[in-house]
């Protein structure tokens, strides 16, 4: 089966009449139908730009300097090739998005009721009682008790779970196929992120609806995710099941994170840490590996050419000249 | 560390704000942010206080610094209750504590250089000459893992963990003895965390100093404290040392806060209770036990008695009437 959304090389430009650098840099993803993927990274190693890539949402200065981004639905459509108004039908229809702020997305001017409404209008033939019922029905479903109360408050009355919840209903009143969530836990507090999460998984599994999961915690990507790519100044270092990636991690990076975060809470031994800071797309290398100066294994090679995307293992992919017997110094 | 003399120790500490309102801007009523707490720290310890953002965490902090005026209790340290002394004296002893925060950049200004901020605390505390101040700024920022050559640069050439560093190196030069971190690397990415957790351990065990780390990450937490108190808003449910929190907690609050915590591992499922609803507004607290409308195991007296913060094991204390019948 082909997959529903499938980024084939992408990347992102910045440019300003003072200068222009690359961000993202080929990106290759595939996401099937149902399924839960995740992606990891540090802060400014690329997530939101590539989400936002999907969605059609990059701010001015920055532009899909090449690659495809495909959605399959009933037809195939090239995402970064559709006008704004077959984008705009796009989005709601087929991919929703939810963000760490909800209220970035909510209106604080208008009532919950409307703002939901709202979306049923666009993208909806429905009578405005069907609609007020739907609307019902989808607060109820992500557990809001008084769904009658809080259709008539605006979002700054709401809490920050409640303003979350909130969002996902607006995010599914139309049944996408795709749900994309930015962080949408990370402003919250644990209790309130196990609610949100749980939520999440039991609406999606509901629907068959796939999740494009992004966050800078590997904690919730376990929870959530079936598989992931881990992203390290804006590219793809490794590739693969949540399960490989956890258990037998291939690129120094994510073995490093996963290093760091499991030597935290074991107080006999001094908390391991990657050296050095996640450098800003400014200090990109141009050429060789942009993991290079901070990696324990970096030889001559890694600071001169950029290693490929690796296939290690039947279904794990990783971005790193150690897995190259040839270049390898220590096979 | 549990045999090292006791240096702060903090009684029945309160700290209610008035919530003005109306058009005579009258007290309508209180937000009881800090509703008594109580708990002692002994010297070179590290002491987290952990709970969901809004039950009192930092108003604790920052009372006890008397950076807010209490509004009831004690806090002793080293022999004398800090709200004793006279506005003036107590001036002198600020050097003493050092509280450090979450973001950087707001604490640092923007305007002055990371020379200029790391001496300004030796020389608005008069502790020595601008010539001696200078060459300490240079060893305490190579000592946080800096190089000479940021001392003329400004906050905003830093990343995030960089800033910390400096904010670190202003807190450490005039040797204070207890220091307050609030939420000091909750920012910081995972690999820069591990860093700058890993210098203040090191920095604490340098400089003899004793922490109050205040968290809503438990994994920190667990990692860097000897114990840990758990509030919820404004109260104190459950302190122990930290095997014993994270091992056997107690509280049922306590229970669902750590099962929230994502688990790190492929192999088991973990068993999660899921609480409902939010925490409460703290200004219209519930009667009796301030957990009961999210508690799983809430019982009649929940409901009218708030359960007494009491020690039933060893140095493991617990407020919840659960645990009523094993001191009465
Ligand atoms: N509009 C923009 N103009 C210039 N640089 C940007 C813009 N948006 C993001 N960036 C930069 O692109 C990099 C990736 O950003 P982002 O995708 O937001 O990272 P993440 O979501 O992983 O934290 C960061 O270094 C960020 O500073
Ligand atoms: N200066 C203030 N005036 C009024 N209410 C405050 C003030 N500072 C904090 N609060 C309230 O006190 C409660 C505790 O806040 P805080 O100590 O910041 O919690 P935490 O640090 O645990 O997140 C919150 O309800 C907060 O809104
Ligand atoms: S390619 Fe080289 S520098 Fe990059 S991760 Fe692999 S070993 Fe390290
Ligand atoms: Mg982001
Ligand atoms: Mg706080």
């Amino acid at each position: 089966m082909e997959s529903l959304l499938e980024l084939k090389d992408v990347s992102i430009d910045f440019q300003s009449k003072r200068k222009s650098f690359n961000i993202i840099k080929n990106i290759n993803l595939k996401i099937d139908r149902k399924m839960k993927y995740g992606i990891v990274g540090e802060s400014g190693s690329g997530k939101s730009l590539t989400s936002l890539a999907v969605m059609n949402l990059l701010s001015d200065n920055l532009s899909i300097g090449q690659g495809e981004i495909i959605l399959r639905t009933d037809e195939e459509k090239v995402l970064n090739h559709l006008s704004k108004k077959e984008m705009r039908n796009v989005r709601g229809e087929d991919i929703a998005m939810i963000f760490q702020e909800p209220m970035t997305a909510l209106d604080p001017l208008y009532t919950i009721e409307y703002q939901i409404i709202e979306v049923l209008r666009y993208h909806r033939k429905m009578s405005k009682k069907e609609m007020r019922e739907k609307a019902i029905a989808m607060l109820t479903s992500v557990g809001i008790s008084r769904p009658e109360k809080i259709m008539n408050d605006y979002p700054h009355q709401l809490s920050g779970g409640m303003r979350q919840r909130v969002m996902i209903a607006m995010a599914l009143v139309t049944e996408p196929k795709l749900l994309i969530a930015d962080e949408p836990t990370t402003a919250l507090d644990v209790t309130i992120q196990a609610q949100i999460l749980d939520l999440m998984n039991d609406l999606t599994d509901e629907h068959g609806t796939s999740i494009l999961m992004i966050t800078h915690d590997l904690g919730v990507i376990l929870e959530t995710c079936d598989r992931v790519a881990v992203m390290y100044a804006g590219q793809v270092v490794e590739e693969s099941t949540v399960k490989n990636v956890f258990d037998n991690p291939q690129h120094p990076y994510t073995q490093g994170l996963l290093k760091s975060i499991k030597t935290l809470g074991d107080r006999s031994e001094k908390l391991y840490s990657i050296p050095g800071n996640v450098p800003t797309p400014d200090e990109y290398q141009e050429l060789g590996c942009r993991f290079a100066t901070r990696c324990p294994f970096a030889f001559e090679k890694c600071f001169n050419e950029e290693p490929p995307a690796f296939q290690v293992g039947s279904d794990q992919t990783s971005k790193c000249w150690l897995h190259d017997e040839e270049a390898n110094p220590n096979e | 560390m549990s045999n090292q003399p006791v240096v702060l120790e903090v009684k029945n500490l309160k700290k209610h704000f008035p919530i003005k309102g109306g058009v005579f801007k009258t007290t309508q009523g209180y937000v009881k942010a800090v509703d008594g707490i109580s708990f002692s720290i002994k010297e070179n310890e590290t002491f987290s206080i952990v709970g969901e953002s809004g039950c009192g965490k930092s108003t604790a902090g920052r009372t006890i610094l008397r950076l807010l005026e209490p509004t009831e209790g004690e806090v002793w340290f080293n022999g004398e209750n800090l709200y004793d002394i006279k506005k003036r004296e107590f001036r002198k002893k600020r050097k003493d504590f050092q509280l450090i925060f979450q973001d950087p950049y707001s604490s640092l200004n923007p305007r002055m250089t990371v020379q200029e901020l790391v001496v300004e605390p030796l020389l608005t505390h008069n502790l020595c000459t601008k010539k001696e101040a200078t060459e300490k700024a240079k060893e305490m920022v190579e000592r946080v893992g800096l190089s000479e050559k940021h001392l003329t640069r400004f906050p905003h050439e830093f990343s995030g963990g960089q800033r910390q560093r400096i904010s670190i190196a202003r807190a450490l030069i005039v040797h204070p003895k207890l220091v307050i971190l609030d939420e000091a690397v909750s920012a910081l990415d995972v690999s820069v965390q591990s860093q700058i957790l890993n210098l203040l351990i090191d920095l604490q065990e340098e400089f003899e100093l004793t922490y109050i780390f205040i968290s809503h990450d438990l994994n920190v937490v667990k990692h860097l404290s000897d114990r840990v108190g758990v509030m919820y808003l404004g109260q104190m449910m459950e302190l122990a040392k930290t095997e014993d929190l994270y091992n056997e907690p107690l509280h049922p609050y306590t229970q669902a806060l750590l099962s929230a915590i994502p688990n790190l591992s492929t192999s088991e499922k973990k068993e999660r209770i899921i609480l409902q609803g939010d925490v409460p507004d703290p200004s219209n607290p519930p009667s009796g036990c301030p957990f009961r409308l999210r508690c799983p195991s809430a019982h009649d007296r929940c409901v009218s008695e708030n359960p007494v913060f009491q020690e039933v094991k060893d140095d493991h204390w617990v407020a919840c009437h659960l645990y009523d019948e094993k001191n009465s």
